[in-house]
């Protein structure tokens, strides 16, 4: 609160205090008391209030600045309430409890809809959870009864798995950090399980795949690795064009292990590129048709900066993309034993 | 033959599986039962067990743990629940392998068998025979009256399968996905190729038209 704010909010005191002294000079000029007395009084009557209200500012000032001392230094502002302490002004402690009150049902607000959010992602979570398992029962009759009905059919529930896994994911990535298991594991096992679980996609959209020096081993998490992994050979069926191919491959760098994915799709414009991690971002390629959610590379982004892997992607139109893992390499000491 | 137990509450998958299984030669028990499950497998003597977590009764953790104390009898979970902290448990608790729905059905064939050889290791050998042709899986290479041909990786896989399935016409798509599985990712075209130098290969060490092109099906031998 500014000094002159302060003053702005006495100007009702101040006025009573002038026409008082008016009045009082008027009063005493009636009775004829000597001029000189008169402005002594009048100066020591302004000096007395000048001095109160100056004591006044300095008690306010200071009372306001350590309420907000205390805002500062808390995280979530709206408990200031709780822990403000008791003002001793009576105007002040009608203000304390209005915001003590309003506070109290905000904070029963937040409570509500936290535990709603938490009961409804428990209900996504159990739902996913059941559903794969009609999933895994389609694939098991379309595994017994092979035609080309049913590998169309499978086709199709792979695409539904992932985007089954998607949500399931998306539910998650909140909170990677509950739910991870950091293991040895070799690039291209991981590799080889996710072109296994896309086998049929990738068949019936024949698309040319490669594995190159893959042998490589990281420390990470096979699960989110292998649902990040999904999402781009998923991608790479989506943004195909002729002669589809996709490669992976891999290289030792200084400090990192590289896994790239290559397609020669149709590329992504280079003034798409830079918001391709963007949530709800579906560029040029997602107006054209392509069914583009703008979930898919945003997840990947978002789980890759929890597990602290690098992504990013580099691409020419017209000629295919390429998306770069970057692993760090552990400083861990293995023990044999 | 070996015995597989499945312990799963859902129908059709308990369905299917069985199908696959007895598909792939191994013998399967079902219990429909699941009040007293540890009896049955006491009863029946698995040489694997297949089992799921959410059960009604007891969930697979505790049959697991129960399990474990009267036999070391391998088990694979298969389950939808994947968290971390399940798969942390099932090895805890005992179990040998773990593996979320929907699975590839290749892989978890593949790991049955696994660990079935871990479990009873028989002095089995790595070799293939039909009609005095010899298959050395372990040294790649295909042999007929002392004659010996080198095979590629994709050349042995192809004949394994047309091994296995001999008599019978093998679909050029059902090769593929056999390649596929065995991470050997060739198309259609490639396969053609594949099967021409491997005709090649079996001329040249006095095999002649050993497999036969069905048109518009597939392959035979």
């Amino acid at each position: 609160m500014s000094c002159r704010d302060y003053l702005k909010d006495q100007i009702p005191c101040i006025i009573t205090h002038i026409l008082s002294m008016v009045g009082f000079t008027v009063f005493m000029s009636a009775v004829n008391i000597d001029k000189d007395i008169i402005c002594i009084l009048l100066i020591s009557w302004a000096l007395i209030v000048i001095f109160y209200i100056g004591i006044c500012y300095c008690f306010r000032y200071r009372y306001f600045k350590q309420i907000l001392l205390q805002l500062d230094s808390l995280d979530k502002k709206y408990l200031i309430a709780e822990v403000m302490d008791m003002p001793t002004r009576e105007d002040d402690k009608i203000y304390y409890n209005i915001l003590r009150t309003s506070n109290k049902s905000m904070i029963e607000e937040v409570s509500r809809s936290k535990r709603e959010r938490g009961e409804y992602k428990e209900y996504i979570e159990q739902w996913i959870h059941d559903v794969k398992t009609p999933i895994a029962a389609m694939q098991l009759v379309c595994e017994n009864n092979k035609s080309d009905t049913t590998r169309k059919v499978m086709a199709e529930l792979e695409k539904i798995s992932h985007f089954v896994d998607q949500a399931l994911y998306y539910a998650r990535s909140e909170n990677v950090e509950k739910d991870y298991l950091i293991k040895e594991v070799v690039l291209s096992d991981m590799v080889h399980a996710a072109i296994g679980e896309n086998k049929q996609l990738l068949l019936q959209n024949h698309i040319s795949v490669r594995v190159e020096n893959c042998e490589y081993t990281v420390y990470t998490d096979e699960k989110w690795i292998g649902f990040i992994l999904n999402q781009l050979i998923v991608n790479g069926v989506k943004y195909r064009s002729d002669h589809p191919l996709l490669i992976f491959e891999s290289c030792s760098e200084q400090s990192k292990v590289k896994l790239l994915i290559r397609d020669n799709g149709i590329g992504i414009s280079a003034s798409d590129l830079p918001r391709i991690f963007d949530k709800g971002f579906t560029g040029k390629n997602g107006r054209t048709g392509r069914n583009s959610t703008g979930i898919g590379l945003y997840l990947c982004k978002r789980l890759c900066d929890k597990l602290g892997i690098g992504i990013s992607a580099h691409s020419k139109q017209g000629q295919g993309t390429t998306i770069e893992l970057s692993f760090p390499k552990g400083d861990f000491v293995k023990v044999w034993g | 033959m070996y015995k597989i137990m499945i312990i799963e509450d859902d129908p059709v998958i308990r369905e299917e599986l069985s199908v696959l299984l007895r598909g792939s030669g191994y013998s399967v028990n079902i219990p429909m039962n699941f009040s007293n499950i540890i009896n049955d497998i006491k009863n029946c003597n698995p040489h694997l067990i297949l089992l799921d977590i959410n059960l009604p009764v007891q969930d697979g953790f505790k049959i697991c743990s129960n399990i474990r104390t009267f036999s070391n009898v391998p088990i694979i979970f298969v389950t939808s629940r994947d968290t971390d902290m399940d798969e942390l448990n099932s090895i805890m608790l005992g179990g040998d392998d773990f593996i979320t729905k929907p699975y590839n059905t290749s892989i978890l064939l593949a790991r049955i068998a696994s660990l079935l050889k871990r479990a009873y290791a028989s002095g089995q050998v790595d070799l293939m025979t039909y009609h005095e042709i010899t298959l050395h899986l372990e040294s790649s290479k295909v042999e007929y009256q002392n004659n010996f041909a080198e095979l590629t990786k994709n050349e042995l896989k192809i004949l394994v399968f047309l091994f296995k399935n001999a008599g019978k016409i093998v679909p050029r798509a059902d090769l593929v996905e056999y390649l596929w599985d065995n991470q050997l990712y060739i198309d259609d075209n490639a396969l053609s190729v594949n099967i021409t130098r491997l005709r090649d290969k079996l001329r040249q060490i006095g095999v002649a038209d050993l497999i036969q092109t069905k048109h518009r099906q597939g392959y035979m031998i």
